[in-house]
Formats: C-alpha cells, structure tokens, sequence
C-alpha cells in the first residue's frame, strides 16, 4: 500500500519533468510537420551533387583525416602516464583520487569547446583542430586506460614483483602486455569518434572539411554543399571499416 | 640461510593467518610446509620475500634482514628468491622466453629492459633455463597456449632464470593432476639436489609431501606444532596437524 502510494507519486513526478522539458523545448509536431516541405525542397535542392567541387572536396576530407590521425597518435601516447597516474591498483589515494578529478574536468568539455579556445590562441587552421582533438583524446583515452588497468589479472603482476624487478618493470612486463591490446582497441574506436568530431571543427575556423560544408551551405550553393557531404560519408565509412576489421583482430 | 623469528600476521580486522613463527632454514634442505587450508602455508611463504607484509617478527635471507628493508634492498633480496606459484601466473598474452626473461630483470640494466632489449647473454640465460625444464622448443609459443602442466614449467623457469638462492612455491602442484604433480615435484627435487637450491613450498597432499621434502614443518592455526625429518612423521602428528581430517 505504502509502496503503491510512493510509486505513484514517483511516477507522476517523472512524468511532470517530461511535459515541462518538452514545454521548455518548444517540442511541436505543428511546427514539425509545417517545415517538411521545406525539408524536402532542401534535398530536393543538393540533388545533383555538384561534382566540379570535388578537388577541393577531398582535400578538406584529406585534411580532416590527417587532424584525428595526428590527434588520435599523440592523445594515445600522452594519455598512458595519465592512465596509469589515475589507476588504484598502480598509484596510491593521494594521487589517483586527484588524477581522477583532472580527467572528469577536462573531459566535461567537448572537442568544439577546445576548438574555440585553441582558434583563438594560436589562430586559424588545423593545428588548433590537432591541440582540440589531443586535449580531449587523452582525457578520454587515459580514463578508459585506467579502468582497463584496474581490470587486470593480479597473478602475473605479483609474480614479475618478486622476481626483485623495479616498479616501472613491473608495469612494463606484468601490466603493459595484459591492456596493450585493449588499449590498441580503444584507440581505433576513437580514431572512428575523431573523425567525425573532426569533420565539424571547420565550423569554428579550425580545418578540414567542415570549412567547405559550411562555405557551401552559407552561400547557399547546395549541390556543391551536397559533393562535399558525399566525400565526406565515404572517409567516414572507409575509416569505419578499416578500423573495425583491425579491432576485430586485436581482441 | 633463511631465519623466521616471531613472524605474526593479522589480516584486519582480527583474522590470524599466522601467529608467532620461528623456523631456522639451512642452505640445500628441501622443506615441505603442511597444514590443512587455512592453517597459514600460503601467508608463511608470502611473508619471507613481504608479498604479504608481516604484522610484527623477522625475517632473514643470509643475515639481511628482509622485514623492514628499504624497497631497494627489498628487490635486491627479491631478486635471491625465485617463486612459484598455485595458478602459475604467467603473462599470457607474451611469448614462453619473454615470461622466463622477466627472471632476469633484476639483473639487466633497467633503461634497456623497459624498451624490451635484453643483453644476448640474458636471452641465453633464459633459454637454457627452459631448456632445464625441457621446454625449450615452445619459446616462441604464447604462454596461455600451453598446458597447465607446460605453464608451471615455464614458471620453474623464470624462477630459475633469477639465479636466486632459494625457490619459493606455494601450492605448485594443486592446480595440476597426480602425472604431473610428481613431473614437477620430480623437477624441484632434481634443482634442490643437483643445484643445491633450498626450496620452501607448501604441500596439501601429504603423502607427495613425505615423499620428496628433507623436512616437514606442519603448521597449524598460524603456529608450528610440528619440524622434523618425515619419518618422524607418525599418525599422532598427522592427526594432530590436520585435526582428524586427512586430505
């Protein structure tokens, strides 16, 4: 009776939060159904996809790899000290628990949000797009290496201890060849993520192909704005590929 | 060679696992720890190189006292006492030599050792260590792709590859069968006699411990209730050691 009563009042609760999100959304299916024309005429505008654009298209593309490629590299590197700093079973309290709080600060901020930052300290171009992806990579990257790390087998890591080897042998013999391969895997899961967050960086002046998307679509040139969305499916796709078929083989 | 003199170990909050140990070890002897589970073997033998830290007592491995050694020190008596251990722990996803090569990394130069570059002469020390055990054919194999009774070899091995001065094994033959629990007591008893190693190993099979240690210690609750050749083993002391229950 009493948990009845608890329930319902839970549930009503629940449902009052949704009505005002989707109040305070402005959440309409009239408004919803009134721009499906409009929709339509959008696509209907960017067929045929203009295809003398397609030079500059890969290029964009090209540079949009070659930011998450660099920025993927250097993240994975950095963020294994980070991951180990931020892991129970290597480091004690005192350096974990503020390690761990580093690393949910600096992951609370998306890529974009370091974009911005980045353009305006050292400019336009990709390598703020590299220095946004790197700072946001290695967060990730080293939160993920640290819970790897504190999932190991025990046994071989006592056993490399007592064979009188120093701390940081025993981190390369016993801990190192047990996460390697996971590590490699989430690696390639955030090169595919990279390439996407990359694809957008242009919107804020920081390269590759979101510079064209957005060039496009501003100058409402929508077949050309299309060529480009086009080549860009196709990066993300091979990308996507390429990297699923290697993690299948790692793990 | 090794000295134990009041060792105590309280797990928190009050667990005694071991409760005032004296034992004096001499270099060459082949010493059966015995005890039904629970008695302290697996503690008494973690406390001699502190992979378990003693509460309170003493522990000597050749006159350096091993209890409260600086963690340099530590690891350079460590690296004296090779061990083995009830589920082998190797690194599985390595190769057979690079399990046997982390014996020697108390003795290479530590810089090259983290990139994965041994001295030749460390490889070779290594391969002949396998080749002590009879495995020097699967080198090249990973670890997890042997057998139980191959992965214990290996593990005998890096041990080996220490050059230690005594061989620690806690329960080495529980996770293995009858064959090849007398393979690799017949391999232990073979480095005690022919390289005069002193080994410490803890038995639950009472009769494999009669049958190769050159002294039985019996523990029971935490304490020693009996230390003597095995054939001062009678019924009374296996029935006061294991309470009327025999495994």
């Amino acid at each position: 009776m009493k948990r009845g009563v608890i329930r319902a009042v839970l549930g009503l609760a629940i449902l009052a939060m949704y009505g005002w999100f989707l109040v305070a959304a402005e959440v309409s299916a009239f408004r919803f159904l009134r721009g499906l024309p409009w929709m339509a005429d959008f696509v209907r505008r960017m067929v045929p996809p203009d295809l003398s654009v397609l030079g500059s298209a890969v290029t964009g593309a090209l540079q949009t790899l070659q930011i998450a490629v660099i920025g993927t590299t250097v993240a994975a590197i950095l963020a294994l000290p980070l991951g180990f700093l931020s892991a129970r079973n290597v480091v004690s309290a005192p350096i974990f628990y503020p390690a761990r709080v580093l690393l949910n600060l600096f992951r609370s901020v998306d890529t974009m949000v370091y974009a911005l930052f980045f353009v305006a300290a050292v400019g336009l171009g990709p390598f703020p797009g590299v220095l946004a992806v790197v700072t946001y990579t290695a967060m990730t990257l080293a939160k993920l290496y640290s819970e790897a790390i504190e999932g190991i087998d025990p046994g071989p890591v006592e056993a490399i201890a007592a064979t009188g080897a120093s701390r940081l042998q025993v981190l390369r013999f016993g801990m190192l060849p047990q996460v390697l391969p996971l590590f490699a895997s989430y690696v390639l899961y955030r090169l595919e993520s990279n390439i996407r967050a990359a694809t957008i960086l242009g919107f804020v002046g920081a390269g590759g192909i979101g510079f064209y998307i957005q060039t496009y679509l501003r100058m409402v040139n929508y077949p050309a704005a299309s060529a480009v969305l086009l080549v860009l499916v196709l990066m993300v796709m091979g990308v996507d590929f390429t990297s699923s078929r290697l993690r299948a083989r790692i793990v | 060679m090794i000295q134990i003199r009041g060792l105590r170990k309280v797990f928190p909050p009050d667990k005694i696992a071991l409760d005032g140990v004296d034992l004096e070890i001499a270099p060459g002897e082949f010493v059966m720890i015995i005890g039904q589970s629970g008695a302290g073997k697996t503690t008494l033998l973690r406390c001699l190189n502190r992979l378990v830290e003693p509460t309170a007592g003493e522990v000597m491995l050749n006159g350096s006292r091993v209890t409260g050694a600086s963690p340099d020190t530590l690891r350079a008596l460590r690296r004296q006492m090779g061990v083995i251990f009830q589920q082998f722990n190797l690194v599985k996803r390595v190769s057979v030599l690079e399990n046997v090569l982390a014996g020697r990394l108390g003795h290479v130069p530590a810089l090259p050792s983290i990139v994965g570059r041994f001295p030749h002469r460390d490889r070779e020390a290594a391969l002949a260590c396998l080749r002590q055990v009879g495995l020097e054919e699967l080198a090249d194999r990973r670890a997890d792709t042997l057998s139980g009774g191959e992965q214990q070899r290996v593990a005998i091995a890096r041990a080996l590859a220490q050059e230690p001065k005594v061989i620690l094994a806690d329960e080495p033959t529980a996770s293995l069968d009858p064959k090849l629990t007398e393979s690799i007591m017949g391999i232990l008893q073979r480095i005690n006699v022919e390289r005069g190693l002193t080994l410490v190993v803890s038995q639950h099979m009472l009769e494999t411990a009669l049958n190769y240690g050159t002294r039985i210690v019996g523990l029971r609750q935490g304490r020693v209730i009996f230390d003597g050749p095995p054939a001062g083993v009678t019924p009374g002391t296996v029935e006061n050691i294991y309470q009327g229950g025999v495994r």
